[in-house]
């Protein structure tokens, strides 16, 4: 737990540290934001290390947390992710509450991997609360205005409907099992009936809304619109990965057949939904914060069909947790070059405004480029073995299981859509254009930021094993 | 093993990225692009001869009964590719391969060729940002050879996916202006739609090979190996009295087989699928075209050849078979009749070209030795020919400036006769006149048809007819005749006839093609042995899922 504890109490300390930092006229916010940006990094990397020394011991025990490998996995995604969207916050944090803001990504970091090693349905809980909270107030703080307000009440509303939702389904699972062990409960899901696909699907439904699964959408393309670039990056990593890792946990290895009977045909449909729907409404965006939510609703469809390859036992979480890394850094790495560019000086609400990118700012577009290639999922970038390993996962049962095939062919047919707006994007970098305005700002934490992801997106197809 | 193999594959890719690196050098780049393309052809004439010196190579290599045994090999135990997964409780752990057998190194020849000419004469077409096209050509070809030499699924996938990033550049940076973005991305998703797909089937041939005792491979001889001897023992010495063996295989490998047809046909430009071709080949640089149409559009036949026929060749001939010969049938003939009546030269070629790669897709659905090595042979020729048409084409423009066939240009094999009989000599070869290649590769494809089925070659007999036609009103519109309102009018850049610098590659091609219609043993040579191993197992598909098989055959007979 260390590294947990380390991130969630530094955070606390962190968050107070508004108290102590001089406001008014006589303030450097310079020297300001350094200061709490490293103090963030010194306190991910003393997480990291702690996470590095942990001697596990060969009997994880029956207890409230559990360090599998799914809880050290969903640490080390979070920790990575951390620092990039800490790196990213460093010029953009909002300056009136540079502590608040910090210290609540660090808690939200620090979350995740509660959430991870969660094995009881209250530290589960606990965990997914952890990071709900902060982020109302990340959303709050960051922008002040009308769309920012409106972004953040329909989150905390949202938020608290799928909550709801999530405790009605943990409340039938306890119910069923007479336990909130999530061990108990999975050995019993043999036993279980319709009850325990009912809780499942009422699980799901609270979930579906943190990983922004169709029908529970709704609020990501206002959030991403409203929100500032490095919050919409937040945003679209953080929630979605401790959304997957909670589900992985609830769902652990199989759920018995006849609860796999209805959960994999209703994660089917949400799965498909989901692609459609991110799909074909980001093909028709020219707002690139909204085409970017809506890519993020895609994403998460092939996440859920990789979800049904591991209920199946066709694969391992490791597809679902190598997914997320390249998604992590395929995005976060784009939302790092579009910020730079922002930080520059430069529009990018519209996809138009990244018009002849290239020449005005062209590392920053060659980071881009990397990045939308590895959205689409060609070769040379880590975006490929991401969608391969889902293919892999989902046909593995052949012809034995027609459903999966053709949702793995929907998969495939969908990837096509995607790229087809990712080369939208991609052509307007490269196109000539008139205002050849150079952007000339440099900040080096930004810049960091898309070099980390970048060379992670480029080397992880060499070596897909570390990924 | 042999270091021949990723020296052909790196050095290209290298010397272009190198090229991207050093910007703008000025012309000492364009030299080291050129000179690392004739080192390209040089290495690739070594592979070819090598391959051809061990033809005799003894079946002992490679697992027994494969049906595809490279004859060259390169498999260093480091390339291998470990997933974090473990499918079906196998883990994954895919050791990648390169090889070359008697296809793979006639394709690896066609890429050197057609690379050295086109980059030798970009120097004189292309005019700006030449250091980077160069480059562009480099890359695209390195992972052009790179599909032709991998021995395994996912390296031939990798390379598959990975050549279309350069090409879409080249389309893109050096197309015509206004309509250079569209047609890229057409051909972007155009080739997405089938390869993205396509990767499920290549994963699912994996799969199948996973059994109780080994781990899934995807290495393409153990695969071939597994596949023949499952194939051949459902299919039973050609009674059908197996068929519940073979529906049972069918079943497993149908949906396989439409996935990668999907991908290969859209590479092949198949009738339905082809309207990404014309598009791209009439805005992209005419040297770009002739890269792509005489190597990029290979790709989609040498993945049936190399991959669906061995692998799948029960459910080939049971499901998609009868529809893709058709549908090459109909392609020679579209082609050959949309090619009348366009009059864009551009346009005209696209779709010459769509119509002999009917010609290709005929030999391969024969599924025979006559019909395969038809193809092979002909998707040689095609590339050889077509490339020299478009190369042509471009240093007319670069005279003339747009070209069309209506009555503007006329006469130009007065002002320009060397090239009037170069154009000649590639229009013959097209239209398949006996002692030049084209007839080779189509004769051979026809008489492996017929014996499948003689309606479709009938089709094909009369788009040869067709071919002639067009081929023959291009060289009397444009060289011969009175002269045009604009002749003597000399509109762009060069106003002399070709210079040697232009000449000599058309020359060398020309004995090539020369070469091979008169001798075309030493071709056949180079491949009959690997395509001998696919028949020993398609052949007998197709007898047991089309027992009227040749009829005509034994018609004749007495």
């Amino acid at each position: 737990m260390a590294p947990a504890i380390t991130l969630i109490l530094g955070g606390s300390i962190v968050m107070a540290a508004s108290l102590v930092l001089r406001q008014g006229v006589a303030r450097n916010v310079h020297e300001q934001r350094t200061l709490v940006a490293s103090v963030s990094i010194a306190l991910l990397a003393i997480a990291a290390f702690l996470g590095l020394m942990r001697v596990t011991p060969p009997d994880l025990g029956q207890g409230l947390f559990r360090f599998d490998e799914i809880a050290l996995a969903a640490e080390r995604l979070s920790l990575l992710g951390g620092l990039i969207l800490v790196l990213m916050s460093w010029s953009t944090a909002p300056k009136a509450n540079l502590g608040e803001y910090y210290g609540c990504l660090l808690i939200i970091i620090g979350a995740i991997p509660v959430v991870g090693a969660s094995n009881d349905l209250v530290s589960l809980f606990l965990g997914l609360e952890l990071i709900s909270i902060p982020t109302y107030i990340l959303l709050g703080i960051t922008k002040g205005d009308n769309a920012g307000a409106e972004a953040t009440i329909k989150y905390f509303l949202l938020s608290a409907f799928a909550s709801c939702f999530f405790l009605l389904g943990l409340s039938y699972l306890y119910g069923f099992a007479g336990s909130t062990n999530l061990q108990v409960i999975q050995t019993e899901y043999a036993t279980g009936g319709k009850l325990v696909s009912f809780a499942l699907v009422l699980v799901m439904c609270g979930l579906a809304f943190r990983i922004t699964a169709v029908p529970f959408h709704f609020y990501a393309p206002d959030v991403f619109e409203g929100a500032s670039l490095t919050l919409a990056g937040i945003m679209s990593y953080l929630p979605k990965v401790a959304g997957f890792v909670a589900l992985i946990r609830v769902l652990g290895t199989g759920v018995g057949p006849e609860a796999t009977a209805v959960v994999v045909p209703v994660l089917f449909v949400c799965s498909a939904i989901t692609m459609l729907v991110g799909n074909f409404m980001a093909s028709a965006q020219s707002n690139l914060r909204r085409m970017l939510a809506y890519s993020s609703v895609a994403h998460t469809g092939y996440l859920l069909l990789a979800l049904t390859a591991l209920l199946r036992q066709n694969a391992e979480p490791d597809v679902l947790f190598s997914y997320l890394a390249a998604y992590a850094a395929m995005t976060l790495g784009f939302f790092a070059c579009l910020g730079e560019i922002e930080a520059a000086g430069g529009k990018t609400q519209l996809i138009g405004d990244l018009s002849g990118m290239f020449y005005r700012r062209p590392a920053a577009s060659i980071g881009m480029t990397v990045c939308l290639i590895s959205l689409i999922g060609l070769p040379l970038t880590a975006g490929f073995w991401a969608k391969f390993l889902v293919f892999m996962g989902t046909i593995a049962a052949g012809t034995r299981d027609p459903w999966s095939i053709a949702m793995a062919v929907l998969m495939a047919f969908n990837a096509v859509i995607a790229a087809g707006y990712y080369w939208r994007v991609l052509s307007k970098l490269f196109e000539k254009s008139d205002a050849y305005v150079p952007l000339r700002v440099f900040r080096p934490s930004l810049f960091v930021a898309y070099t980390i992801c970048v060379v992670l997106t480029l080397v992880w197809f060499f070596v897909p094993a570390v990924m | 093993m042999t270091l021949l193999i990723p020296l052909l594959i790196l050095l290209p890719l290298f010397v272009g990225l190198g090229i991207f690196l050093a910007g703008n050098r000025g012309k000492a780049l364009v030299g080291a692009a050129v000179c690392s393309a004739g080192l390209v052809l040089v290495m690739s004439l070594m592979l070819v001869a090598q391959v051809y010196s061990l033809g005799g190579v003894s079946e002992s290599q490679g697992p027994s009964g494969a049906t595809i045994v490279p004859r060259l090999s390169f498999a260093p135990d480091w390339l291998q590719v470990h997933l974090p997964v473990s499918v079906g409780g196998h883990v994954v752990r895919w050791k990648l391969q390169f090889g070359a057998d008697g296809i793979g190194a006639l394709m690896v020849l066609l890429t050197g060729i057609v690379g050295l000419v086109t980059m030798s004469l970009a120097t004189i077409q292309i005019k700006e940002r030449l250091p980077q096209y160069l480059a562009l050509m480099l890359i695209s070809q390195s992972m052009l050879l790179g599909v032709f030499l991998s021995m395994d699924l996912l390296s031939f996938y990798l390379f598959f996916e990975a050549v279309l990033l350069p090409l879409v550049l080249l389309i893109n940076g050096w197309g015509k202006n206004s309509e250079a973005l569209h047609a890229s991305r057409k051909f972007l998703l155009f080739t997405l739609v089938g390869s993205v797909p396509m990767v499920l089937g290549l994963i699912g041939l994996a799969l199948n090979s996973a059994a109780a005792d080994r781990d899934s491979t995807v290495s393409l001889p153990a695969l071939s190996a597994i596949a023949s001897t499952g194939q051949l023992a459902a299919v039973g010495s050609g009674v059908i009295d197996s068929a519940s063996a073979m529906s049972i295989i069918v079943a497993r490998d149908q949906w396989i087989v439409w996935l990668l047809l999907l991908g290969f046909g859209i590479k092949l430009a198949i009738l339905p699928l082809h309207t990404w071709l014309p598009t791209t080949y009439a805005v992209s640089h005419p040297n770009t075209t002739a890269f792509i149409a005489s190597v990029v559009a290979k790709l989609g036949v040498f993945g049936i050849l190399r991959i669906v026929i061995p692998l799948a060749p029960v459910a080939l001939s049971s499901s998609a078979q009868w529809l893709f010969g058709g549908l090459g049938a109909l392609a020679i003939v579209y082609g050959a009749l949309v090619a009348l009546s366009q009059t864009d030269l551009r346009r005209v070629l696209a779709y010459s070209s769509l119509s002999h790669v009917g010609f290709i897709t005929l030999g391969l659905m024969a599924m025979n030795t006559e019909g395969l090595t038809g193809a092979a042979i002909q998707m040689f020729n095609h590339g050889i020919i077509t490339c020299g048409m478009f190369l042509m084409l471009a240093m007319i423009e670069q005279r003339r400036g747009e070209l069309s066939l209506a009555d503007q240009d006329r006469g130009l094999a007065a002002a320009y006769p060397k090239l009037g009989v170069m154009m000649v000599f590639f229009t013959l070869a097209g239209a398949g006149l006996p002692g030049l290649n084209g007839f080779v590769g189509e004769i051979l494809a026809m008489t492996g048809m017929i014996r499948v089925s003689g309606f479709f070659t009938g089709i094909a007999v009369l788009g040869t007819v067709l071919g002639a036609w067009y081929g023959l009103r291009i060289v009397q519109r444009i060289l011969f005749g009175s002269d045009g309102e604009r002749a003597g009018k000399v509109s762009v850049g060069l106003t002399a006839d070709i210079q040697t610098g232009e000449y000599l590659p058309l020359v060398a091609m020309a004995a090539v093609c020369l070469f091979i219609g008169l001798r075309p043993q030493d071709i056949i040579t180079l491949i009959e042995k690997d395509i001998a191993r696919i028949v020993r197992v398609s052949e007998p598909s197709v007898k047991a899922t089309h027992p009227d098989m040749d009829e005509l055959v034994a018609q004749s007979k007495p």
